[in-house]
This record gives structure tokens, C-alpha cells and sequence, in this order.
């Protein structure tokens, strides 16, 4: 019983959205127009649930003196700061928030984005100890394709470039379109299920 | 009807008008595919005449003066006017203003808005939305009289106890990290079924089970989902809400908070199943240099290639969304994968019809109308 | 003071803070993990306010943007509220009705959305002619057909991978197999250049505040 009415809910806005898709007449337009907003509303509310454990977890953790624990005030501090600056002077450029968000939070963004030289190399690394043919295949379109996408490779023969270009567009197409429409299919199936109540462990009910 | 005829033919001649001024055509008509209250302008301009500041969109109002309704850019262009009562005749002209001063009007042009119930453009996709899921739907029902359905070997999902048997082996944490979406996202719904699974086997094996999020609503889910799952196993006590915690909504944030949670807490036991965009790799190799085995699966194209380098077993786009009823077993869940296969051999005829249609339609007619009808069913406005 | 120096040698001291990960975890990388953690989350809580919910939920409930009320947002209004209520146990129950709309709005989104995109324009970008089009258009479009037909073999799951399926799946997964290979090679150049990024911001930007050019 405690399922029913949030079954009810999933199914009508389930329903509406892909009326919504098809139908362009009111009311169906309307009511889709609006739950797209209140939707992103809804889900954007949840975020003060996060903030609310992320504090409540190194609260806990400075209690406790958990393993680590003298970095908890660290996240706390960093949180607070941010809020408070937000808070109290907006968001505008040139005013703290702005300032500590251009200095501290891009820079460690970008860096943790440029470990992935790092990372993409020792996957590379790894990969070339191919297992069985079809691996050996993998690295060897990713060779042709990286050369092909650098002067070096040209160099080495003119037709690594087209080589590459044709990998690309030909075997590359195929297979991400093969990937592409299973998965949409399995999007298809999973969406099903959760509109018409078949699968429900979200809900945190039985199955 | 003997005055309708003539009327309509009215319409539709003044839909349509030519000049001689700088205002050379205009053409009015309903906005198509919408709810109604929009009609469209469309005008092209002489190439020959002093060109004016700007064209000003006059439309006629019930006392029958022009009244403006908008100002645009001198060249051939387009316009809307909205907010307009569906089934009215409104006509419309555009005037050109040099300095001040007005120029010859344009034509007068008149269109009436409508509403439409269906979108056009949209028919063929309305008609094989229906016929898939219908297949899908026939095949769940099916299901569910418990026939006895084989379900291919997927390894990735065979390995998934010996995963978390290995990590209770070694004393050491399972790590599930659902993606970076939220809930509204299918592959993080997929995955959250998936955890129901993995907190089963944990729960049954006693192993600790750690669920970092991205996101606050999937921290609230995956919170119900484990207690859920150890509630069932009737191990309660052992579930520990404090496992499942949210980082941040950043993405390179999440991604660094993870990193260290696997390198202090080393978990032997890795899931990294739902969307993952250019963090999947830092927490693949990541994972991999904990020593931790890795299942992994996404329908994210551009990350399986990194996946299938760093983890041990990738489930690979369609393969993420089977899992739920490959791992349950539930019969209308292996119905529902069932239908999936038919919906496949459909879109498979539906291709290799229209191939055969489009190479044949060079000497046979009637074959490339085929491959036309195919296109036409097939594509989206 | 020189604020613009100051965010430099933030930026840059956070950046090799993190760096030394990649040597092995160590106070270093703690800190800024742990900073950059409790930052991003506070950015992100105020971005949802200033640019989602005050725009889209609080001027228009209280005419704010346009000055009428619109008296509908209450209902996301009290969903949202439904969605603070897991933070109160005896109430909590209430949340499954917001999340219910979330995966039910995100459900129906997706399930047209995705057909549209990533299944329909797929068939129909596959519907190609293998006459008329040339030797190498020949060769290309059967690769296309025969992939795209052999790959979706190969996620049947209902048929064991035998006989002819199974032949038709060995296809399709060597066809997957060079296509995550090409993925993989077409973003390796992209991943580097980032990391030059990086390098110049550190080379560049950082070193001359201490005087050093090179």
C-alpha cells in the first residue's frame, strides 16, 4: 500500500512525457511543459540532502576521530566558506565566490581532467599485453587511429591519416551504431518496466 | 459549403502574395506541430532596391488598422507572432522604414492558427514506439507464466559473487559506485537495481559495502535499496547507513574523492555500473592499482573503450540493462530481456529491408519506394 | 595585495597537490582532495539556488520575473519538500512520492528521447544502397550493414552463441572490438592536451611570479 500512490505517480508522469513527445495539443502540452520544469526543481531540492550528509558524515568523523578524521574539518571549512560567500555577497564576477571558484575549484578540475594522460597511457600499457585476437585488434585500430591523428604519422606513410580517417567513419560508425541501438532498447525496456510499476526496488519496496 | 470553397480558395491565395516594393514575397502560415496561437511569416526582398533601417511586421487589428507587432532585420528572414486565438483569419503585412519615414508596404498575407493533436513528424516513430513496446510488454506477460527462458552466459554478471566472495576472502570492502547522473537518468535506474543485487550477495557474505554518490537523490536510493537488500538477507544490523555518502556534484570533485577512498580503504571488490563520462578512466586505473578486481558497464559508447583496457569485465551497453534480470532470474524480467531480443530482430528486418530496397530501388522502382517508406518510418522530426 | 598573484599560486600549489597522486597518496593529495571536495559540493549547492531554484521556482511562484504569480509551482514546491522529508525519519516515507516523479518524469523523457536518437536515426543512417555508390562506397556500406546486423547478434541474449548466430556474433564483436579501438586512439590526443594545459598554466603563468622565465 505504501507503493501504490508513488507507482501512480511514475506511471502518470511516465505517461505524460511520452504523450508530450507525440501530442502537441493542450492540455498534454501543457502538463508536459510543466513537469519538465517542476521535475528539475524537485531533483534540484534533493541537493540539500547531500549537503546536509556530507556535513553530518564529517561531523561524525571529527566525533569519533575516525581514521583520516583531521581532514574532515578541511571539507567542512572548504563547504562553509563557498556557502557563506555565495550567501552573503552573490555569485557575481570579481566577488569572493566567484574568485575561489576561478582559483581553487577550475584549477583542481582541470588537473584531475589531466591525470588522464597519465591514466590513458598506462591503460594503453596494460592493453598491449593483448590476452587474445580480437584484444590485439583493439590496440591495433587504437594505434593506427592515434598515429593517423598526429604529423608523425603521416610521415611514416601518407596513408596512415586516410587509414585512420577511414577507421573512424566505416568500422568505427558500425559498431557504435550496433552499441547504440541495443542500449536504446534496454533504455526502451528498463523505462517500461519502472512506468508500469514492474520493477519498483527503487522505491526501496520489495520487488 | 458553397461559401466555403471560394473562402477557403481566398485563404490560401493570400497566404501567399507577391510586391514591388522592397518587400518582394511574403508568405503567412500556421506554425505546424505546435499547441496553436502561432503563425509564421516568411519574406524575401528586393536585391535591387536602397536598402531601409528596418522592416516593421504590422498586423490587422479587429477595428481594421494596422498595429505593430514586431521589428526585423532588413533582409529575407522569418517571424513568428504567437499568443494568437486558434480558427482566426489574421493578416499581416510588412512595411520597410527608411529614417523614419515608411516605405511601400509588402503584400498582404493572411493565415489562420490551428492546433494539431498529432506531430507530424512523428507518426513513424509514434507508429514503432508502439509496435516495440507492445512486443516488449506481450513478451513480460509472457514471462510471467514462469516458462523456463535460456539466458545467454554474460561473464561480466557470473563473475559478480565471486567478486564479493574475494573481497570477504580478503577482509577487505566492496566498492559500487552508481555513475555521476542522477535518477532521472535510465543507466543510474539500471544501476540501482544492480546494487539491490550486489547488497544481497554483500549482505549474505558479510562483506562491508561502500556506495560514494554523486548525487543526493541517488544517495537517498541507494540508502533504501541496501537496507532494503540486507532487510530481506535478515541481516538488519549489519547494514551501516554511514557506507553510503555523498561526495559532491562536481564531477572531477567526486571523481578525487573516490580515488582516495579506494586508494585508503582499498576495497577488493569494485562495481563501476551506470554513466560515466571522462572520470571513468581515473577511477578505472585507480581501481586497478588497489589490486581490486573490476566489473564495470556503462552504455556510455565513448567510455567503454577505457573500460574494456582497465577493468576486468565489462558489461557493455545494452548488456548493463539486461543484468537486473539476468541476475534475479525473475521470470517477467527474463520476459522482458526476451522482448528486447524480438524488438532487435524487427530493427534488423527493418535494416536489411531497407538495404535490400535502396540497392534493388536502382533497377526496380517499387524496391526503392520500400527503402523510402523505411526512411520516411524511421525519421524524426 | 595582488589578488591575481594570490589565485596563481592557489591554482598552482592545489595543482601539484594533486599531481602527487600520481606518486602515491599522501597528505598532499588528502588536503586538496578533501578541499576540493567540500568546495565543489558548496559551489554546487549554490548554484542550484541562484540558477535552478530561484529562477524557476521562486520568481515564479512569487511573480518575482515577470510579475504574476504562478500559483502552479507550489506543487513542485511541495515535492521538493516531500524530497527534504527523508531528513525527518518519522516522515521520510513521503520522499518516495518526489522520487517517484523523478524516475517516472526521467523514465518517459528517456524513453522517447533515446529512441529518437540513439535507435531510430541509427536505422535510418543505416539504410544506405550498395549499388550505385562506387567500389570503396561499396566496401563501405556493407561494413556499416553487415557491423551494425552482426553486432546486434551479438546482444541477443536469448540465443545461445552457436552455429550460424554464433558466427554472425564473432563478426559483430570483431567489428565492436575495432571500434572501441578507434574510440580509444581518437581520444588519447584530446587527454594529452590537456595535461599541456595544465603544463603551461604551471610553466607559464606560475613560474614568473617567482621570477622565473623560460
Amino acid at each position: 500500500m505504501r507503493l501504490f500512490l508513488p507507482l501512480v505517480i511514475t506511471f502518470i508522469c511516465g505517461i505524460v512525457m511520452i504523450l508530450h513527445f507525440f501530442i502537441p495539443h493542450r492540455p498534454i502540452s501543457t502538463i508536459g511543459d510543466g513537469l519538465t520544469d517542476w521535475y528539475m526543481i524537485v531533483a534540484s531540492a534533493a541537493i540539500f540532502l547531500g549537503a546536509a550528509n556530507l556535513v553530518q558524515v564529517h561531523v561524525h568523523r571529527i566525533n569519533t576521530k575516525a581514521r583520516n578524521w583531521k581532514y574532515s574539518p578541511v571539507v567542512l571549512i572548504g563547504f562553509i566558506a563557498m556557502m557563506a560567500t555565495g550567501l552573503l555577497w552573490g555569485v557575481e564576477e570579481t566577488l569572493p565566490f566567484d574568485y575561489m571558484f576561478q582559483t581553487m575549484i577550475v584549477p583542481m578540475g582541470a588537473t584531475m581532467f589531466s591525470l588522464l594522460a597519465f591514466f590513458v597511457a598506462s591503460a594503453a600499457f596494460r592493453a598491449f599485453r593483448a590476452s587474445n585476437w580480437r584484444a590485439t585488434l583493439l590496440l591495433a585500430s587504437a594505434f593506427i587511429v592515434m598515429l593517423g591523428r598526429v604529423p608523425i604519422g603521416g610521415m611514416i606513410w601518407k596513408q596512415i591519416p586516410i587509414i585512420s580517417e577511414w577507421m573512424m567513419q566505416v568500422p568505427n560508425m558500425a559498431g557504435q551504431r550496433a552499441v547504440m541501438i541495443g542500449a536504446a532498447l534496454g533504455v526502451v525496456a528498463t523505462s517500461l518496466r519502472m512506468i508500469f510499476g514492474i520493477e519498483r526496488s527503487y522505491l526501496g519496496g520489495a520487488d | 459549403m458553397k461559401a466555403f470553397l471560394p473562402a477557403l480558395l481566398l485563404v490560401l491565395m493570400a497566404a501567399t502574395a507577391s510586391g514591388g516594393g522592397f518587400v518582394l514575397t511574403t508568405e503567412a502560415s500556421d506554425v505546424p506541430d505546435d499547441d496553436g496561437g502561432r503563425i509564421g511569416l516568411v519574406w524575401t526582398v528586393s536585391p535591387d532596391l536602397p536598402v531601409p533601417d528596418s522592416i516593421v511586421v504590422e498586423r490587422m487589428a479587429p477595428g481594421g488598422e494596422w498595429e505593430h507587432v514586431g521589428s526585423v532585420a532588413p533582409i529575407d528572414g522569418r517571424y513568428t507572432d504567437s499568443e494568437l486565438e486558434n480558427g482566426t483569419v489574421y493578416s499581416y503585412r510588412l512595411v520597410p522604414w527608411l529614417q523614419g519615414v515608411p516605405g511601400e508596404p509588402g503584400p498582404v498575407v493572411s493565415a489562420s492558427p490551428a492546433v494539431k493533436w498529432l506531430h507530424s513528424g512523428r507518426i513513424g516513430m509514434l507508429v514503432i514506439t508502439v509496435v516495440l513496446c507492445t512486443i516488449i510488454l506481450l513478451y513480460i506477460e509472457a514471462g510471467k507464466r514462469g516458462k523456463d527462458l535460456f539466458v545467454r552466459r554474460i561473464a561480466g554478471l557470473n563473475a559478480v559473487e565471486d567478486a564479493v566472495g574475494r573481497a570477504t576472502e580478503m577482509g577487505r570492502p566492496v566498492m559500487y559506485i552508481p555513475g555521476i547522473m542522477d535518477m532521472d537518468d535510465i543507466q543510474t535506474i539500471a544501476s540501482m537495481v544492480i546494487l539491490g543485487r550486489v547488497a544481497r550477495k554483500a549482505a549474505e557474505y558479510g562483506s562491508s559495502l561502500l556506495v560514494p554518490t554523486c548525487r543526493s537523490v541517488v544517495m537517498s536510493v541507494s540508502q533504501e535499496v541496501v537496507k532494503e537488500a540486507y532487510l530481506q538477507t535478515g541481516r538488519p544490523d549489519a547494514f551501516r547507513r554511514e557506507d553510503i555518502t555523498y561526495l559532491t556534484d562536481d564531477q572531477f570533485g567526486y571523481a578525487a574523492g573516490v580515488d582516495g577512498m579506494m586508494v585508503r580503504q582499498r576495497p577488493a571488490a569494485i562495481f563501476l555500473l551506470g554513466t560515466f563520462y571522462a572520470e571513468s578512466l581515473i577511477l578505472a586505473e585507480t581501481g586497478k592499482s588497489v589490486g581490486a578486481i573490476q566489473i564495470a558497464g556503462t552504455a556510455m559508447v565513448s567510455q567503454i573503450p577505457f573500460f574494456i583496457a582497465a577493468c576486468d569485465y565489462t558489461l557493455i551497453g545494452e548488456e548493463l540493462y539486461a543484468a537486473s534480470a539476468y541476475l534475479s532470474r525473475e521470470p517477467r524480467l527474463l520476459g522482458s530481456l526476451k522482448g528486447q531480443d524480438a524488438a532487435k530482430l524487427v530493427i534488423m528486418i527493418l535494416i536489411v529491408l531497407g538495404v535490400l530496397g535502396a540497392t534493388a530501388g536502382h533497377w526496380w522502382e517499387p524496391a526503392g519506394r520500400v527503402a523510402e517508406f523505411l526512411r520516411f518510418l524511421t525519421h524524426v522530426e | 595585495m595582488n589578488w591575481e598573484i594570490i589565485g596563481i599560486w592557489l591554482g598552482a600549489v592545489l595543482t601539484l597537490m594533486l599531481y602527487s597522486f600520481l606518486y602515491r597518496d599522501n597528505p598532499f593529495y588528502k588536503f586538496a582532495e578533501h578541499l576540493f571536495v567540500g568546495m565543489s559540493a558548496g559551489y554546487w549547492v549554490i548554484y542550484n539556488i541562484f540558477n535552478v531554484l530561484k529562477p524557476n521556482f521562486w520568481d515564479e511562484l512569487t511573480g518575482a520575473g515577470d510579475g504574476s504569480p504562478d500559483y502552479f509551482m507550489i506543487i513542485p514546491g511541495i515535492f521538493g519538500m516531500f524530497m527534504l522529508a527523508r531528513l525527518v525519519p518519522k516522515i521520510a516515507g513521503l520522499s518516495r512520492m518526489a522520487l517517484a516523479m523523478i524516475v517516472g518524469t526521467g523514465a518517459g523523457l528517456s524513453l522517447v528521447s533515446t529512441l529518437q536518437t540513439n535507435c531510430l536515426s541509427q536505422i535510418e543512417g543505416t539504410i544506405m544502397p550498395l549499388s550505385g555508390v562506387g567500389t570503396m562506397g561499396f566496401i563501405d556500406n556493407l561494413i556499416v550493414v553487415v557491423g551494425v546486423v552482426c553486432g546486434l547478434v551479438y546482444f541477443f541474449f536469448s540465443k545461445p552463441h552457436e552455429g550460424l548466430t554464433g558466427k554472425a556474433a564473432g563478426v559483430g564483436i570483431t567489428i565492436l572490438m575495432v571500434a572501441f579501438g578507434a574510440s580509444f586512439g581518437y581520444t588519447v590526443m584530446a587527454r594529452i592536451s590537456l595535461l599541456i594545459g595544465q603544463a603551461q598554466f604551471l610553466l607559464f603563468d606560475w613560474l614568473p611570479t617567482m621570477g622565473i622565465h623560460l
